[in-house]
């Protein structure tokens, strides 16, 4: 196609001769138009991919996130399922947490349905930290928010951050108290391999932990070394072997370089002070599942490890064999905390009122406006225009395919 | 807007520059210029015996009673010379846009003459020719006259139409006129006007505006049109080009001579080539020009 240039002044023009001249220049014509219009869509849902577009949902009056405990302290999970069904609605989020916490977005009444009790100590803490976020996904979906906790509420399940998270929520917590897991059992006879005047052994007769048969009692406490039948005997059952050396390293724990002296000893609830000779550290190697006693400087003197059904216990206590700390009821109570049932066994008592109340707090539902976005907006179209954009090229190739002119032979 | 200010460079750069007449005048108001007449003013010539009919008033008595003949003391007078300056304000004067540079020049010298001719008590007038309206100053030697100049020159020139009427015009104003054109209208009758006016004493100044897009175009421009005329449009391949710089010099090596073989002095000028000063200290001073009295 042939078209003139573009014309210029020139006052003197008439100078010019006369002459004929054709210039040719390229004008683009589109001839593929079905390429064209491909490429063109294909250009426009990339450009849309990557502005990453956000359906805006419809909003309804209150969306609530359900966090439903089933740890071992529950003690019917069934109650557990009926609470959180009363209350999850569509849209809503459901938090499944024991000691670890996970979010179920969608489908929570179907997850319900297959809840089962796990053997992990619960976590109220981690629950929360999952229902926060999960309450920052619904804030578009609904103009106030509700947090609802379903959980029997033992003290086990709080712990000293439950409290900062907890102030996080600006609102009231809904509190669903279920019935807790009981410790059924009776607390098992305890039997000291040691001698007559052996501390430990003065100790818990003080106490009244001894069994009266020996032969069926649940915890065993050795003061010398330990042998193999002992380490049958505990995996055996739900029983507790607790190794207490009176002179010997304790497995698990090394020989300290200098002998230290350390004021207290601390077991949960159970501090026994006085100037006790610290005379083994833990091993850096050793991998216990809990800590059941510690110094009063944080260092263990107390460790618990599996052992088949039942536990292990390493003291590294060396208990004084002067003075009158054996007589002390405080030492009786360390005694009866070093002897008790395994960890994954106890559910502990409930929580106390006060914890209670702090943790359900004050206010109603918490609006919108008072939650802050998440930071990452989830874009379910982006995986959708990006599937239509293959599509399209592969569309292109064909059309481009049909297109060409046959070769021939 | 036109004013003191816009031309304030070019008055200042004309300071000092004496633009004599080329030969002597005829009028016999005093001025600066030397006069044919010569008169009885304290500048002694030359002494003539007495002639019947001179004026008594003449005679040199002291002469008389020395010589015992009577003689009579002629002297040399000096007289204006009023100047007329025609600025061609047609369409072919905007170019190149958008500066309008040949026109810029064209106003810049006119101001810069009629300040010249002014500030040595010349009477001195304008006419801007252009197809709107033309706009007469005529001949004065108050400044006020240029004021009244700037603001006729603040147009944007445009159109078409011939320059000679206007000039014939301003012939009869004047003893000196200057036309500042591209001459690219009525040629021919501007050309029998002046000589015309030459052959009546007067003193006639050409100059010729060119640009330099026009002595050396564009040879990305392929397609040109003339902005007074749209429908003459030509193309102008590089084999065309060559033979446009050689038509267009010869046309102005013609029109050189056709002026000065009527008598006038033609300058060519193209913006941006030197200082306005210099443009009008060669108007004013042609090369090979005998001056007269001075």
């Amino acid at each position: 196609m042939t078209r003139p240039p573009t014309s210029s002044p020139l006052p003197t023009v008439r100078f010019v001769p006369t002459a004929s001249v054709r210039v040719t220049t390229v004008a683009r014509v589109p001839q593929d138009l079905v390429v064209l219009l491909v490429r063109m869509l294909t250009a426009i849902l990339i450009g849309a991919a990557l502005a990453r577009p956000v359906l805006t949902p419809t909003r309804r009056p209150v969306a609530r996130v359900v966090m439903a405990d089933v740890s071992r302290a529950v003690g019917a999970i069934a109650e557990v399922r009926d609470s959180a069904r009363a209350l999850l609605g569509p849209g809503d989020v459901l938090v499944v947490f024991d000691s670890a916490a996970r979010v179920v977005p969608r489908g929570g009444a179907d997850t319900l349905a297959h809840l089962a009790r796990t053997a992990r100590a619960g976590r109220v803490s981690s629950a929360l930290i999952a229902a926060l976020r999960a309450a920052a996904t619904l804030r578009d979906r609904a103009d106030s928010l509700e947090l609802v906790l379903v959980s029997p509420l033992v003290a086990s399940e709080v712990d000293g951050a439950t409290g900062a998270i907890r102030a996080l929520w600006p609102g009231r917590v809904r509190i669903m108290r279920i019935a807790a897991a009981t410790d059924s059992a009776p607390r098992p006879g305890v039997v000291v391999h040691g001698g007559a005047d052996d501390p430990v052994v003065v100790a818990a007769m003080a106490a009244h932990l001894v069994a009266s048969d020996s032969a069926a009692a649940g915890v065993r406490v050795e003061r010398g070394a330990a042998s193999a039948a002992d380490s049958a005997w505990v995996a055996r059952g739900r029983r507790v072997l607790v190794r207490w050396p009176a002179t010997d390293t304790p497995p698990g724990f090394v020989a300290r370089a200098h002998v230290d002296t350390v004021g207290a000893v601390v077991a949960g609830e159970v501090a026994v002070v006085t100037p006790w000779a610290r005379r083994w550290t833990l091993d850096a190697r050793s991998r216990p599942r809990r800590v059941v006693a510690r110094w009063v400087d944080g260092e263990p003197a107390v460790i618990e490890r599996p052992a088949g059904a039942g536990c292990l216990r390493e003291v590294a206590i060396a208990v004084p064999t002067v003075g009158d700390v054996v007589l002390r009821p405080a030492f009786g109570a360390l005694v009866r905390a070093l002897t008790a049932p395994c960890a994954a066994e106890t559910v502990g008592p409930a929580l106390a009122d006060a914890p209670v109340q702090a943790l359900i707090g004050s206010g109603g539902l918490v609006a919108r406006a008072a939650i802050r976005p998440p930071d990452v907006v989830a874009t379910p179209l982006v995986p959708w225009l990006l599937g239509v954009v293959i599509g399209l090229v592969l569309l292109e190739l064909l059309v481009r395919r049909g297109a060409r002119p046959p070769t021939t032979p | 807007m036109s004013s003191f200010a816009t031309f304030a460079p070019v008055l200042d750069a004309v300071r000092g520059i004496g633009w004599p007449a080329l030969r002597r005048v005829r009028s016999a108001v005093p001025g600066p210029h030397v006069s044919r007449v010569r008169g009885t003013s304290a500048e002694v010539v030359e002494y003539r015996p007495y002639r019947q009919g001179d004026d008594p008033k003449k005679i040199d008595w002291k002469l008389v009673g020395r010589t015992n003949r009577v003689y009579i003391r002629l002297s040399q007078e000096r007289a204006i010379l009023p100047t007329m300056l025609v600025l061609d304000a047609s369409g072919s004067m905007a170019f190149p846009a958008p500066g309008n540079d040949k026109w810029e020049l064209a106003r810049r010298i006119g101001i810069g003459l009629a300040e010249v001719a002014r500030q040595k008590g010349d009477p001195v007038g304008m006419t801007v020719v252009h197809p709107g309206g033309t706009r007469t100053i005529a001949p004065r030697s108050r400044r006020t006259v240029l004021e009244e100049m700037m603001h006729a020159v603040d147009l944007a020139p445009a159109g078409s139409g011939p320059l000679a009427p206007d000039v014939r015009a301003a012939t009869r104003r004047c003893a000196r006129l200057v036309i500042i054109a591209d001459f690219l209208g009525d040629a021919e009758a501007l050309l029998a006007v002046g000589r015309a006016f030459v052959a009546a004493g007067g003193e006639l100044h050409a100059i010729h505006v060119v640009d330099a897009g026009e002595l050396d175009p564009d040879p990305k421009k392929m397609l040109l049109t003339d902005p007074e005329q749209p429908e003459l449009r030509r193309p102008m391949p590089p084999p065309a080009r060559a033979e446009y710089v050689r038509r267009f010099a010869a046309w102005r090596d013609a029109l050189a001579r056709d002026w000065r073989h009527a008598g006038a002095v033609y300058s060519m000028v193209v913006p941006g080539s030197e200082p306005v000063r210099g443009m009008i200290r060669r108007i004013t001073t042609p090369p090979g020009a005998a001056r007269i009295g001075h």
